[in-house]
Order: structure tokens, then C-alpha cells, then sequence
């Protein structure tokens, strides 16, 4: 195989690509912008609901609130916007007017006057996850009632609040803040390594199976260029495209979050991180180009080609859900498993923990070793008669 | 100088096995025009694809300048240009660009490469369209293209399948002109039609081939001879057996 074959076709596939003035403005200009601007929209809205649920007053229709007058009084004041009932509680809930209810049985005095717990409702559907903060202020507010009235009892019977709590539960979160905000962007690994991993994929389908369907595969295999030098010069076009589309990308996030930094995540985007983020997901980029070269070059047409992507676009999205479903903490097999490994080092990375260098090792071996099987399996495939011929 | 011998190639198909070419047997000589006729669906593409290394033949060999098409495949590739029966070329590059792209493929120096497009130009008469974009060329613009493609590495063998498919009747009268200059080079030359006068006009030997097997092959004179028909067109009807696909 000649590096200058490849060389050669390489350059005429970028600039045969080049020239298709509309698809580059497609893959370049808007996959790079519109990511970043749909993560940035995300995030605000989510801060944004959060914040305002969290601080707003709280809107809370109560159903018998005359039997308890004490309680609804203290309720106003703690930020609550207490509301007549409605004629029909559970059916403002069952069709979403309201995020929660407080309802107060006509028990409540008799039991309070006994001392016996007295019981009071939240109404809620706990399916729905808007109505999650609503309800957890509520319910918080409720505690802090019970808390405060019965210390407030025991004192008036001579007796220490404290004896009634025999432990009391405090939380040291180590969670450094930097992991806090990466929370917030568990699907930021999805959506990059997404791009790298089907950003050139239209390229490497038209160079193989657009190529054949042109007609122009057979006079190029009829030049004394070898089958590994044309299929790897496609490759590597494909694979620059790849990585110049990956790099827009990162710069585009990066200057995303330095104009925005409101947005509250204030993640690590110096150029040094972003480099390692360049090489986490250099493997996906030559994986990627191989899978899709070789699926290309078995596959019928380009519309057969086409049709599994489809697929591919769900394989880096497995890991994701496996660890929301299932999550298990980092371990070193981990970065040879390709999208989860790369969904645990952008984690690491945007969270400013430290990547070893033997995890660093591993990835990269994993990564670029098994680029290089599907490589060889392409060019396998490549010779065969079948792949030249069209009609 | 390409010699052919014995070769097979068969397909599997949904119906079963198919034998496209049965035991082809022919040499094209340096300085001469070898046509091939057939009527469509004969074997002619198979029999060239074989030469040209695109396929293997199962039995048999092909052998091109005394380098045998499988165990010097590139060899082979090297001393032909071939115009195959797919001549898709890239609309997005100009046509000097796509031949330009085959010369870097065929490792010569951009010089080289150069001298040989004006070369080209002029005799393919492609100077007005030599810098635009292939995309929207006539069928004739597409095929000198794909001819000075296949030519650009001045290969001693020329192997042309079908290539005045779909032209009109000035371009295929300078295609032949332009053949016939490739035979006064003294290269070699295969060309395949299913249009017998084409074959009758150009060919200095013709191997007549009918459901993948040679049914005939000589001079013009030879095959007028070997059938006792006075029309070359009869004696084609009667070696293959039926007049079908024998017309434009």
C-alpha cells in the first residue's frame, strides 16, 4: 500500500466534498452551533424552572382548612400562597391544574386536642415530574410544623426536645461543586460522542456505496491503485472531516459557556480540556468511519447504507441508559468498552477529576485497536468482486 | 499485446447457477483493433471485468503483456487503460480534474500529467469543455472524459467496453477517428459493441461471442468465408443464431 495513493485519494474526497458547498454548511456550520445552543437552552430552562419553583410562592388550594386554623396561618407565612378548595381536589390533580393540595381531615382538632398525631393529605401524582418540587416543599414545610409544635410541647411538660430525637442525621456531601454542575449535562457525552461517531458518516457512504451507485468505483479500481489504498485514503478523508466537524464543535461549547457563564455551569472548558476531549474522541471518529466503510461496502445501495443509521444512532445512547438505570462506579474495564468509556472520561474530564494514566492507556489501546480490527475487516471486504459492480 | 485462454465465470443467482462467459479463448495483438460482438447479456462486460482484474476467472488466464491478470494484477493495471462499462465520473471536479486524479492514482508527476491532458484535449477535441464541471455534460462530454481518463498514463493497451454507447452520430464518427489513431500508435486495442456495423468498420480481428462462448473469430474476410454468407451481417446472424440485439 503507498502512502501517496492514499494521500491522493484522500485529498480529492475532501475536495470533491468541499465542493458540495450546501452538505458542508449542514455538517460544519450548523451541527457545531446548534448543539451547543440546544445544551445551553436545556440548562437554562431547567435552572430556570427549578428556581423559580424553589422561590416563587408556593400556590396551595386547602381542602378543610378551618379545622385548621393555626397550621393555614403558619403556612402563609412561609412563603405559601394559601388557596380556597376546590369543589373537586383529586380531579384538579388528575387533569394537571394543580402541582399539589393540602387536604386537613375534620379529625385534625379532636386529634391535636388528644395529642394524638393528627393526620393531614398531600394530594398529588407523583408520576409527574414537575410537580416533584411543589410537592417536596410542601411536604417539607409540613415536617417543620411537626417539628417545631412538638418541641414546643415537650418543653411545656418540662422535658428537652432533644430526648425525642436519639439521632440526628447530618450530610457532609463531598461532592466537589464542579461535579455538582456536571450533573446537569449527563447527556452533554451522548450528544459528542454522537457527533463524532456519525459526523462524517454521509461522506463515507457516498464515497463507498454514492461511489458505486455512480457509477465511478469500477474505472478507479481498474488504476494499479491498490483496494487498501483507495478504502483507506476514503478513511482518513472521512476522518479529517470527522475531526474538523468535532473540533467546531468543542470551540463552539467553549465559547458557549464562556458568553453564558449564568447558565450556572461554569464547567472546565480551557483549551487543555478540550484537547484531552479531542483525543477521547478521536477513536470514536476513526470507529465510526470504519463501521460505516464497512456496512458501505456490504451493503446494496446507499439507501441500504442509509438505513442503518437508524441504528448506529442509538449505540452510543446503550451506555447512557445503562448507567442511568444501573449505575455502577468507575472501573478499569470500563475505558475499553467503547461509548462507555468515552461517556466516563468526558464525565471525569468536564468534571476536573483525574484521569490516570493507566485508564488513559487502556482507553486509548481499547479505542484505536478496535478502529484498526474494523479497518482490516473493511479492507477484507473490499475485495470483494460484488463491491465494484452496480447493476 | 493480451491474450486470453480458456477462461470461465459463472454467478449464482436466485434461479440458480449462471454461466455468463464458457470457456473464452482470444489474443488482441499490438498495431490491431480486436472487437468483440455480441448481443447484449453475451458475456462481453464479464469477459473484459476479467481482464482488467476486476474479476478472477475460475478457470483459465489472462495474461497482458506477458504479466498474468492474477498473480500481477497490479502489473496488469498498469500497462491498460480501460473505459468500463460503468464510466461514472465526478460532477463535482472539472474534467480536467477527474483525468488529473486518475494521473495521480497512476503515481505520475504532475508534468507528466499536464503534457498528457493537452495531449488528450486535442484529440478528443475537449479544449471548450476541458475546466468545467462534469455535472451536466452531455453523454459524448462524459465518455471523452472517461476515455482521457483511462488513457492519461499512455498505457500500451486500450480496452474500451461499449464505447460509443449512447453517442451521437459526429461524436461516434471522431471516437472511431480517435481509435484508429491508438491502432497507428501501434497499441493494442479491445473494443466491445453490440452494433455490428461499428465492429465492421474498425475491427481488424472480431470475436464473435453468443451465451458466453466464442462462436466465431477472424478477419472479416474469415467470418464471410467460414459461413459462405457474402453479407457480413448474414454471417453474423448465422453464427450466433439469431439476429437479436445485433442493431443499434
Amino acid at each position: 500500500m503507498r502512502m501517496a495513493v492514499v494521500v491522493t485519494v484522500m485529498m480529492k474526497e475532501l475536495r470533491d466534498l468541499f465542493r458540495d458547498k450546501r452538505t458542508v454548511r449542514i455538517a460544519l456550520v450548523m451541527g457545531p452551533l446548534f448543539m451547543p445552543l440546544l445544551m445551553l437552552g436545556i440548562i437554562t430552562m431547567s435552572e430556570k424552572r427549578v428556581n423559580t419553583q424553589l422561590e416563587k410562592p408556593l400556590d396551595l388550594p386547602v381542602v378543610g382548612s378551618q379545622y385548621a386554623p393555626n397550621l393555614v396561618k403558619w403556612l402563609a407565612g412561609q412563603n405559601v400562597n394559601v388557596l380556597a378548595a376546590p369543589a373537586d381536589p383529586d380531579g384538579e390533580i388528575r387533569s394537571q391544574h394543580r402541582d399539589v393540595i393540602l387536604s386537613i381531615g375534620k379529625d385534625y382538632p379532636e386529634d391535636w386536642h388528644k395529642g394524638i398525631p393528627a393526620r393531614v393529605e398531600i394530594v398529588e401524582d407523583s408520576s409527574r415530574r414537575d410537580a416533584e418540587i411543589p410537592v417536596e416543599r410542601l411536604e417539607r414545610l409540613l415536617k417543620t410544623y411537626s417539628t417545631t409544635v412538638g418541641s414546643l410541647r415537650l418543653l411545656a411538660r418540662g422535658v428537652s426536645p432533644s430526648v425525642a430525637t436519639a439521632v440526628r442525621i447530618a450530610h457532609r456531601d463531598l461532592a466537589t461543586p464542579e461535579s455538582k454542575r456536571g450533573l446537569a449535562l449527563s447527556f452533554l457525552p451522548y450528544l459528542l460522542i454522537l457527533s463524532s461517531f456519525l459526523g462524517g458518516a454521509h461522506l463515507v457512504i457516498d464515497a463507498t456505496a454514492g461511489e458505486r451507485e455512480r457509477q465511478s468505483l469500477e474505472p478507479l479500481l481498474a488504476t494499479p491503485a491498490s483496494r487498501e489504498a483507495i478504502m483507506s485514503g476514503k478513511i482518513a478523508g472521512a476522518c479529517v472531516f470527522g475531526l474538523l466537524a468535532l473540533m467546531l464543535t468543542l470551540a463552539a461549547f467553549k465559547i458557549s459557556f464562556q458568553l453564558f457563564p449564568q447558565s450556572g455551569t461554569k464547567l472546565d472548558v480551557s483549551i487543555v480540556t478540550m484537547l484531552k476531549l479531542l483525543l477521547v474522541l478521536a477513536p470514536v471518529v476513526l470507529l465510526g468511519t470504519t463501521l460505516l466503510t464497512l456496512i458501505a461496502a456490504s451493503a446494496k445501495s446507499v439507501k441500504e447504507a442509509q438505513s442503518y443509521m437508524s441504528l448506529l444512532m442509538l449505540m452510543p445512547l446503550v451506555p447512557t441508559i445503562l448507567l442511568l438505570v444501573n449505575p455502577i462506579k468507575d472501573q478499569v474495564w470500563m475505558f475499553a468498552v467503547p461509548f462507555l468509556a468515552q461517556n466516563q472520561l468526558i464525565m471525569k474530564l468536564l468534571r476536573l477529576e483525574i484521569v490516570t494514566a493507566q485508564e488513559w492507556a487502556i482507553y486509548l489501546a481499547g479505542g484505536f485497536g478496535l478502529g484498526i480490527l474494523l479497518w482490516l475487516a473493511a479492507a477484507r471486504l473490499y475485495h470483494r468482486e460484488k463491491l465494484a459492480i452496480s447493476a | 499485446m493480451i491474450e486470453v485462454r480458456n477462461v470461465h465465470k459463472s454467478f449464482t443467482s436466485k434461479s440458480g447457477r449462471v454461466i455468463a462467459v464458457d470457456d473464452v479463448s482470444f489474443t488482441a495483438r499490438d498495431g490491431e483493433i480486436t472487437g468483440l460482438l455480441g448481443p447484449n447479456g453475451a458475456g462481453k462486460t464479464t469477459t473484459l471485468r476479467m481482464l482488467y482484474t476486476l474479476m478472477k476467472p475460475e478457470t483459465g488466464s489472462v495474461s497482458v503483456d506477458g504479466f498474468d491478470a492474477v498473480r500481477d494484477a497490479e502489473a496488469v493495471r498498469r500497462r491498460l487503460g480501460v473505459l468500463p462499462d460503468a464510466r461514472g465520473v465526478y460532477k463535482r471536479l472539472t474534467a480536467r480534474e477527474n483525468i488529473e486524479y486518475f494521473g495521480r492514482l497512476h503515481q505520475m508527476d504532475e508534468g507528466a500529467i499536464a503534457s498528457r491532458i493537452v495531449l488528450l484535449s486535442r484529440a478528443l477535441d475537449m479544449n471548450d469543455f476541458l475546466d468545467r464541471p462534469t455535472e451536466g455534460f452531455s453523454q459524448g462530454q462524459r465518455t471523452k472524459t472517461a476515455i482521457a481518463r483511462a488513457l492519461v498514463h499512455d498505457p500500451r493497451n486500450v480496452v474500451l467496453d461499449e464505447p460509443t454507447n449512447g453517442l451521437d452520430v459526429m461524436t461516434t464518427r471522431s471516437m472511431r477517428q480517435f481509435l484508429e489513431g491508438l491502432r497507428t500508435e501501434g497499441r493494442c486495442v479491445i473494443f466491445s459493441s453490440h452494433i455490428m456495423q461499428e465492429i465492421a468498420a474498425l475491427c481488424d480481428r472480431i470475436v464473435v461471442i453468443a451465451k458466453g462462448r466464442v462462436v466465431a473469430q477472424g478477419t472479416a474476410d474469415d467470418l464471410r468465408a467460414q459461413t459462405g454468407e457474402d453479407n457480413l451481417e448474414n454471417a453474423f446472424v448465422k453464427v450466433i443464431g439469431s439476429d437479436e440485439g445485433l442493431h443499434s
